[in-house]
């Protein structure tokens, strides 16, 4: 199913011969997929400082919004990673978690809406994000698999 | 940081992704004027960067200075990783690259002044 995503291929920068490593990278990460690593970059960096400053200082305020804040800015780095080294499997889970966490989280905001205090990446379907977290992993999932059906 | 700077990047990124979304659209790969747009950019938002610094180190208060610093030199890798990203490859997803970039540098901004503000 996901032979040519072999961890260890990715990590070498040469380009190898049996199509594994380099190659398996340039399938997910080039054309539209350069685009999709781009944007996850985007989110990694944006999510990923603001959740880091929010468990640094204000945890207790929150923690279960900035717990989830940290755990969707880690989904979003290994899902550029993976996209990045080609890392199939990695980035299929990643983006299912990623789709799971924005609909569980966008209906628990809006039906609970006291369990989260305060804004998560993913509350209200990822309405004060353009609910590009919403889109994003529907996107991410149909261009994974149509790549991989295109092998 | 000043405003009128501010407003005048988070207009003229969203000038050259209108322009990389239409390269996009008509299927050309990053060209020149995407280029020297990024580059133009890329000035602005450094000159933004050295005012906002100084204006923090003379004793200008802001409630998240660590978020701000973030966020501001994540502006300044933008337009760079744009190029690079976007040059990288020779078709229209160079060009889709750049209007990610374009788009993520507005929004980047628009927060900085949230920021600089004290809002949020």
């Amino acid at each position: 199913m996901d032979g040519t995503a072999k961890p260890t291929g990715a990590k070498a920068p040469e380009r190898n011969p049996d199509g594994t490593g380099t190659a398996a990278a340039e399938s997910v990460s080039t054309g539209p997929g350069r685009v999709l690593v781009s944007v996850y970059a985007f989110f990694s960096l944006a999510a990923g400082a603001r959740a880091g400053w929010q468990l640094v200082t204000r945890f207790a305020e929150a923690p279960v919004a900035y717990s989830l804040s940290a755990f969707a800015a880690l989904v979003y780095i290994i899902l550029t990673v993976a996209l990045l080294r080609g890392a199939r499997r990695t980035a299929l889970v990643a983006c299912l978690i990623e789709l799971t966490g924005v609909l569980v989280v966008g209906t628990f905001s809006l039906f609970v809406p006291e369990a989260f205090p305060r804004a998560t990446v993913w509350s209200t379907y990822g309405s004060g994000y353009l609910f590009i977290p919403l889109v994003l992993p529907v996107l991410g999932l149909y261009w994974l698999l149509r790549n991989r059906a295109a092998r | 940081m000043i405003g009128s700077l501010a407003t005048g990047i988070i207009i003229a990124s969203l000038v050259v992704a209108l322009i990389a979304l239409i390269t996009t659209i008509r299927n050309r790969p990053v060209g020149l004027v995407l280029l020297v747009g990024l580059g133009l950019l890329e000035v602005a938002v450094l000159v933004q960067a050295v005012i906002a610094i100084v204006r923090l180190i003379s004793g200008e208060e802001i409630g998240q200075t660590v978020v701000f610093l973030g966020y501001l030199a994540t502006t300044v890798v933008i337009p760079i990783f744009g190029a690079y990203w976007g040059m990288a490859e020779r078709s229209r997803w160079g060009s889709g690259v750049v209007t990610v970039a374009c788009l993520a540098l507005p929004a980047l901004t628009g927060r900085l002044l949230q920021l600089w503000q004290g809002v949020g």
